[in-house]
């Protein structure tokens, strides 16, 4: 349980495995409207980055970020992938979105349910807290990821 | 409960009485040193905030004194009243005042009857295992509440403020605190405090006033005051008390503490570094060590005013540089040389951190509490932690909103006890009948 008391309702880590699969480039997760379990609200599949020839990572990151809502919060994980002269390499970005202007409660319960997700999740390489887009920008993102452990 | 936490039962079965939503709404205490805040859970500002400070009339070696709790009681002029506090660095001191303290809170304004209530009570950090299991006594035992749960004050703060990892800085009334919380929870070995905090400052202020010999005036001893020139002395008509009718020194002293609250906020302020504030330049001669913009009138309750310059500065240094601390013989202060400052603590809540973490942590600096609001205090908190970590980025939030300054981690408490997930997490009076105390421990992480 998380330290709010907010449960994970039963897709949140087998959508998460299908991302470790590759079958995913990311997942957005809200809290359901009775905020007592966090739900999908949105995969990379619903932008049908898959039927189209692979577009560029830039652009499906910037699809991502489209769907993160200016004034509510959001978790999310991105399999972010680049090449940074040492080939091809990806790692998995866990999100937690929590803009300023966010309503008050928004935040708390987004914050005091997090560990509830991220406990769940074995694998995150890693951790992202966003509160404005220059902190979720890709540069930003990358310069993170690409930063070995 | 479902997907990954599946394979985790909670550890007690949900209570069968629902105590989230609206049905109920629980009750929120945040214990200060300087206020006691309370009010409803799911409201934005506590409806009851009164001083922790009490007064303390009559009460001879047989019979117990007369206890006044809130403001219009302790500042009232009452011969004989002491002004006391049960609470020190943070914690409660004063075991059998504290709980009264509580209830005048809890019951003056908001509910007429505890037991109808669920009770969530912030804490400290440092609050040691023994006062825990004693607060949550008093809960059940005293107030006969139906569910109560204990949330460390640093965690509200931080999920108030939308964050699950960050370092707080709290500056309250008896000390700065720095809690590093990942994902929620208090990295115990990374708690430091030091006693820098708005009564040190007051202490400051003092020795400053006494080295140039400006006492300080307090509303209660002014009659009426005739508007003077600056550095003029005052001419106002002061309050005459018969013989054993004055009030108390501990009564002056908490009148004076109101006017050196008001000497904070309009007149200190912090150094903004890089590095500590220059020395003065000649004794006597006007201080041109640094460019301090100007002066700043400050007028006592008895209509005597004076212009601070350099000195709204010295006052507030030793927070940052205690070896600089302004001394007088007869005003308490911390050791100069063994104490401190908000720097060496941020640092030191973070040595033990792995590097990764402490990026992201540092990423998520907050700074609460009342004397936070010092005028240039997190421009100086954020030059000191770049001094003291200088690879990683930092991000410093603290929010201009004085009012959530002041209550972010009573705000914290009333959001998360307002949740209709929340419910799992209470001690029901079922659960602390069978486990007693100690059940605190497992229960309030
Ligand atoms: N604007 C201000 N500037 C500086 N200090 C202030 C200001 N407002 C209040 N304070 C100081 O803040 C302290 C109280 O802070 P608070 O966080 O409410 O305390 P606590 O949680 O310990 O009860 C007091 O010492 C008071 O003088
Ligand atoms: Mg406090």
């Amino acid at each position: 349980m998380s330290r709010s008391g907010v449960g994970l309702s039963a897709e949140c880590v087998p959508l998460f495995e299908q991302l470790k699969s590759r079958k995913l480039k990311y997942i957005i997760y809200r809290l359901s409207d009775d905020k007592k379990t966090i739900i999908k609200e949105k995969t990379s599949e619903d932008d049908d980055l898959h039927t189209n020839a692979l577009p560029k990572e830039e652009e499906a990151y910037e699809k991502f970020l489209a769907a993160l809502p200016e004034l509510d919060c959001r978790y999310a994980i991105y399999d972010f992938e680049f090449d940074v002269g040492e080939g091809k390499r990806s790692k998995i970005c866990f999100f937690t979105w929590s803009p300023d202007d966010a309503p008050v409660k928004a935040k708390m319960i987004y914050s005091s349910s997090k560990d509830g997700l991220r406990r769940a999740l074995a694998g995150v390489h890693t951790e992202i807290q966003g509160t404005d887009f220059s902190e979720v920008a890709y540069e930003t993102v990358l310069e993170k990821a690409s930063r070995g452990r | 409960m479902s997907g990954g936490m599946q394979t985790l039962p909670p550890t007690q079965a949900p209570s069968s009485v629902e105590y989230g939503g609206d049905e109920i709404s629980a009750l929120v205490l945040d214990p200060g040193c300087a206020w006691t805040r309370a009010g409803f859970a799911g409201e934005d500002t506590p409806k009851c905030v009164i001083p922790s400070s009490y007064g303390a009339i009559g009460g001879k070696e047989d019979s117990k004194p007369e206890l006044v709790f809130g403001d219009n009681g302790i500042n009232a002029i009452r011969p004989g009243m002491e002004i006391k506090n049960p609470m020190s660095d943070g914690i409660v001191a004063d075991w059998d005042v504290a709980p009264q303290l509580w209830r005048h809170a809890l019951t003056s304004r908001l509910a007429s009857n505890l037991s109808e209530h669920p009770l969530l009570m912030t804490e400290p950090a440092w609050n040691p295992p023994k006062n825990r299991e004693k607060t949550m006594e008093i809960a059940f035992e005293d107030f006969d509440v139906p569910a109560f749960y204990l949330a460390k004050s640093a965690v509200c703060a931080s999920f108030a403020s939308g964050k699950a990892t960050c370092l707080l800085i709290d500056i309250g009334a008896s000390n700065v605190s720095v809690t590093p919380i990942h994902d929620g929870f208090v990295l115990r070995k990374g708690v430091t405090r030091t006693p820098l905090g708005g009564d040190f400052l007051s202490n400051q202020i003092r020795t400053y006033l006494a080295s140039i010999n400006v006492p300080i005036s307090a509303h209660y001893q002014i009659l009426s005051k005739t508007a003077v020139d600056v550095g003029k002395p005052a001419e106002a008509v002061l309050r005459q008390f018969a013989p054993g009718q004055e009030p108390t020194a501990s009564y002056k002293t908490y009148q004076e503490e109101r006017v050196l609250t008001q000497f904070k906020e309009c007149a200190a302020q912090v150094w903004n570094g890089p590095g500590p504030l220059p020395p003065a330049t000649t004794p006597g001669a006007a201080d041109q060590s640094f460019n301090f913009g100007g002066g700043r009138t400050f007028e006592f309750p008895d209509g005597y005013n004076l212009v601070f310059g350099s000195e709204r500065f010295r006052i507030t240094e030793g927070i940052f540089t205690p070896r600089n601390m302004l001394t007088h013989p007869d005003i308490p202060h911390p050791d100069p040389e063994t104490t401190m400052g908000i720097g060496s603590i941020m640092a030191s809540a973070l040595k033990d951190v792995d590097i990764e973490l402490k990026g992201q942590i540092l990423n998520n600096v907050l700074v609460t509490g009342g004397a936070s609001l010092l005028m240039g205090l997190t421009d100086r908190v954020n030059s000191e932690l770049g001094v003291a970590f200088p690879g990683p980025r930092l991000r410093i939030t603290a929010t201009g909103n004085p009012v959530e300054r002041k209550y972010a981690g009573w705000l914290g408490g009333s959001i998360l006890a307002s949740l209709g997930s929340f419910h799992q997490l209470w001690v029901s009076r079922k659960e602390y009948d069978e486990h007693g105390p100690g059940i605190v421990e497992k229960r309030c992480k």
